[in-house]
């Protein structure tokens, strides 16, 4: 069981590991059309997670209305929702679940009417948030957050029309910000992290890092 | 009298950012709005194709974003078909192809254009990074069907299609990490074609780099973006005037900001008096 378990699951990661990074430099069709293969199983792959995303999506809300947990209410309202989109989808304006998707049909209108009414809805709740948020945290406690405030104010009111009625100096001050301190800390952080996904890439490949196994340290 | 202020009831502060909001939008007040480097430069990349040159649009957004993303894609679709290009969309995001169908729906109506001839659809692929890797090598193999069941091979637009070496101009729409993390390595850096992108206000940063470096060629950053590209195509829309009410939002937000910090610097000389 070991060799299951352990030993094939190194192996493979090692195998395919080596064979992407290889493959990603070698023009040759050959490399090519295996790269080509490798892509079309990931895409594979990425298919089947959402049906595990689904699986876990609505057994974590029937549990929750099963077991009558805080909340549960919403569990319902999610699960019917998603009950009323799918069968929608299933009748697809009554070509069935099997043709390819209507231009117009129940599913595109409650995808338009309800579903992006509500996303963008919560997403713009935001705003009052951040409004409430600024005023009660957004304090110049230190000498670095002093910075980090004046930055902000002055990137807030040169990204909009209105800074520049106040006076030039806001949008040339952000575009400044923009393209030298922010350029320079994200370049360094995206260095960072760069040289931390390789670190970790060639430890996963060479069988040093096994947290993915699962299992503890047994 | 301070500490009233510094504890304020945020309905107060909520009410005051829906004014800031409402007000402008109901007013239908429109500001001059001048176009950044970025913007400018994502514009001249479409403006330089020749017609009937192809640009590959990818919608990698979902539905909460659509006020910043969707003005931003009906700005850049419609130049594009003003200058005669042709579009391929494409959705890198499951939630994007309601939201691409509309836009070139839209778009469709408004230049009078015909399908699969001056631009297809082809919908959603799973993959993320996989189906970038999976057009560089072979178009049909990642894309074999439009949106709607039509063969890739027998649609006038994509029949000659073969990798994204193909196209003339790549334009990636995003909310997420897929211009950085997606596109630019496995796509810009390994086929080498022009790219420019459109994303949310609070990514924009993120790419400076990318923009620094030319692996992106443009870039259009939230709401102030789209808004810039409408000006630059003399067709003022929804982020045009979404930009009065930003406008007046930062304000508020600004204001309390200085508000918050003169009530706490003065609450802070004055708390030492009041134990002596």
């Amino acid at each position: 069981m070991l060799f299951f378990n352990r030993t094939l699951p190194l192996i493979i990661a090692f195998a395919f590991g080596m064979l992407g990074i290889v493959i990603y430099y070698v023009p040759h069709s050959g490399a090519q059309s295996v790269e080509r293969e490798m892509a079309l199983w990931v895409r594979i792959v990425f298919a089947f997670s959402y049906l595990l995303g689904l699986y876990s999506l609505l057994n974590l809300h029937w549990q929750r209305i099963r077991q009558h947990a805080a909340g549960w209410g919403y569990s319902l309202v999610a699960i019917a929702s998603f009950s009323l989109m799918m069968l929608f989808v299933i009748y697809n304006d009554g070509k069935g679940p099997f043709a390819a998707q209507a231009e117009a049909g129940g599913y595109k209108w409650l995808f338009d009417n309800v579903h992006v009414a509500c996303a963008s809805t919560m997403f713009s709740i935001l705003a009052f948030f951040i409004a409430s948020a600024a005023y009660r945290t957004f304090r110049a406690r230190t000498p670095e957050a002093a910075l980090l405030l004046v930055a902000a104010v002055i990137v807030m009111l040169g990204r909009v029309p209105i800074g520049r009625e106040i006076s030039e100096f806001f949008p040339a001050a952000t575009d400044w910000l923009l393209n030298v301190p922010n350029l320079a800390a994200k370049r360094g952080i995206l260095l960072g992290v760069s040289l931390g996904a390789i670190a970790t890439s060639l430890r996963i490949i060479f069988g040093i890092e096994r947290s993915y196994l699962g299992g503890g340290d047994e | 009298m301070i500490q009233k202020l510094l504890d304020i009831d945020r309905r107060i502060i909520f009410v005051l950012v829906f004014v800031a909001v409402a007000v402008p939008l109901l007013a239908g007040m429109v500001m001059p709005i001048t176009p950044t480097k970025e913007v400018q430069a994502a514009y001249d990349e479409i403006e330089k194709r020749a017609a009937g040159d192809v640009v590959l649009v990818s919608f990698s957004y979902g539905a909460s974003t659509v006020p910043e993303m969707q003005p931003m894609a009906r700005a850049i679709l419609r130049h594009a078909f003003r200058r005669e290009l042709k579009i391929v969309a494409i959705c890198l995001w499951p939630e994007a192809t309601g939201l691409a169908q509309e836009v070139l729906e839209d778009m469709a109506a408004e230049f009078e254009l015909q399908y699969g001839v001056d631009y297809t659809f082809m919908g959603y692929k799973p993959g993320n990074f996989s189906v970038i890797l999976n057009m560089g090598q072979d178009f049909h193999s990642a894309f074999p069907q439009d949106n709607w069941g039509a063969k890739a091979d027998e649609l006038e637009l994509t029949r000659p299609l073969r990798s994204l070496k193909d196209f003339d101009l790549v334009f990636d729409l995003a909310a997420g990490d897929s211009i950085e993390f997606w596109w630019i390595p496995y796509g810009q850096e390994k086929f080498g074609f022009p790219f420019a992108a459109g994303c949310t206000a609070v990514m924009a940063p993120d790419l400076y780099p990318f923009l620094d470096s030319g692996q992106l060629n443009g870039l259009l950053g939230g709401l102030a973006g789209a808004a810039e590209y409408e000006t630059l195509v003399n067709h003022p829309g929804k982020a045009s005037k979404g930009m009065s009410a930003q406008s007046f939002a930062h304000l508020i937000i600004v204001a309390f900001v200085i508000i918050g910090n003169t009530a706490y610097f003065v609450s802070r000389r004055t708390r030492p008096e009041q134990r002596s």
